[in-house]
């Protein structure tokens, strides 16, 4: 099955509406004994998850296809991001892929098949679409600045959009919204995004206006901006390497 | 061999960095976080590779009674890396599933029966209620960064992982380094767990790869011609 199949034919489990996996709410005991569990661990990997920020992504494969991202950041180092994306901020929001990130002079180093995998950040940062709701600018400028110049590599496991009920599928490679044609997100999704957070991206825009952009951004990024190509990934049969019978 | 902790290249965060941050996060909740309420260790091995395998810590919480959506990290450290992720549904889910999609998931009843799937630090009775009702689903694991390799980044395309699931896969060093580091003997937990049973209807046949090898690849399409937009200046 590939990231850019068509939505499966209705069944259970795809092809449903809202994308809310089949099931029944968790059951008092269900919830007893986690909340046993959770007690005695520690979780700390999960506790790195300092940030949420809001913004837009388009599969790579079909720009038309936008999504609302909320990312759950956690910073490794200086210059690397790992991060939990979602598709709402809610209890209930569906755990949709990972994204990475890495400033200029990393992905610099990364050999140039690799690169094409990887989307840029600046038009994203500076035209507002990417904000940490409820946190005052002044206070996010730091990091805005570092993003502005950074660049991600997010995939999907979970194409909710399409009323996938369940993950299905091979993993579909995002790419960021960017200035020209089909890399603009469409009016409605932000509309709808700002009246629920009650901010304005425009408004935003015009604050980052002086926010330094970079220098230039690396052509291997952003593949269908230059090429007009997008990627798709499929699940393939192959010989598996075994040290046992399998299954 | 164990997962090598290679460093991430990068400077250490800066102070106003992390001061930044920690002021970001006191105002924001995060709700989809803050439900993660489970600590799995358990072993992934590559669905086209089953020698190369990882030691892998999930961090979970339950969509529904029947769902849940984990994240993947190579240790239980602050410092642990995000590698993948993994989906886990009960038996009358994965019936309805496609059955060109289920393949790509695998059964959890070896795992849990023989020991080798723990929550570190809950304690065996505890530990078993959950793992009693894990052993009759399936689950469906991705990662993105093969630390097995070295790589101090997450390159190349994902990776669709497949479980344990029979005596001999499991490499015994692998094994016994876990064993010690989290005081654990997953043959005496074998013991323990003699009782669990796997899914209701027996592992569906076209689970866990179809006993196939599986790998992902990439292509290059065309976009559809609305979105195709001649060169412009940037």
């Amino acid at each position: 099955m590939a990231s850019s199949d068509e939505k499966p034919g209705p069944t259970p489990v795809a092809g449903g509406e809202g994308g809310t996996p089949p099931g029944r709410p968790m059951s008092v005991a269900t919830k007893l004994v986690e909340k046993g569990a959770s007690m005695l661990q520690t979780l700390k990997p999960v506790r790195q998850m300092k940030q949420h920020a809001c913004s837009f992504a388009l599969y790579g494969h079909d720009l038309g296809r936008q999504i609302e991202t909320h990312h759950y950041v956690s910073r490794v180092n200086q210059d690397f991001l790992q991060c939990a994306v979602y598709d709402s901020d809610q209890p209930s929001a569906h755990l949709i892929g990972v994204e990475y990130v890495v400033p200029h002079r990393i992905f610099e180093t990364l050999p140039s098949e690799e690169q094409k995998l990887w989307h840029s950040h600046a038009y994203e940062i500076k035209s507002g679409l990417w904000v940490s709701p409820g946190v005052p600018e002044m206070l996010e400028k730091p990091e805005l600045e570092w993003m502005t110049k950074s660049y991600g590599k997010f995939w999907c496991t979970w194409q909710v959009d399409r009323g996938d009920r369940l993950p299905m599928g091979a993993p579909a490679l995002m790419m960021s919204p960017q200035g020209v044609g089909s890399g603009s997100v469409r009016p409605d999704l932000v509309k709808s995004r700002d009246e629920r957070y009650k901010i304005s991206t425009e408004e935003l825009k015009e604050s980052r206006l002086e926010m330094e952009e970079p220098e230039w951004i690396h052509p291997n990024a952003d593949y269908w901006k230059q090429h007009g190509k997008g990627f798709k990934v499929d699940v393939v049969e192959t010989d598996m390497k075994r040290r046992a019978p399998f299954p | 061999m164990a997962t090598s902790h290679g460093e991430v290249p990068g400077e250490p965060t800066k102070t106003v960095t992390s001061l930044v941050e920690t002021a970001a996060a006191t105002i924001q909740g995060f709700p989809p976080i803050s439900k993660i309420h489970q600590h799995l260790c358990a072993f992934h091995f590559y669905a086209d590779d089953m020698t190369r395998q990882v030691e892998a810590h999930h961090f979970c919480s339950h969509q529904t009674e029947e769902m849940q959506q984990c994240l993947i990290y190579d240790g239980p450290s602050a410092e642990a890396r995000l590698i993948g992720v993994e989906y886990i549904v009960e038996e009358g889910q994965f019936l309805a599933l496609p059955d060109e999609e289920k393949p790509l998931w695998h059964s959890h009843e070896y795992e849990v029966k023989s020991g080798v799937l723990f929550m570190p630090g809950v304690p065996g009775a505890v530990e078993r209620r959950n793992l009693e009702k894990l052993s009759k689903t399936y689950g469906k694991t991705i990662h993105f960064w093969q630390v097995d390799l070295g790589d101090a980044l997450p390159l190349g395309l994902p990776n669709l992982m497949m479980a344990l699931t029979r005596d001999g896969q499991l490499d015994d060093k692998l094994a016994q380094d876990v064993e010690n580091r989290y005081g654990v003997s997953f043959t005496k937990e074998r013991d323990n767990r003699a009782y669990m049973s796997g899914p209701d209807h027996g592992i569906h046949p076209l689970a866990n790869a179809n006993g196939k090898g599986l790998k992902m690849e990439l292509s290059q399409i065309n976009l559809p011609a609305l979105n195709f937009v001649p060169r412009v200046f940037v």
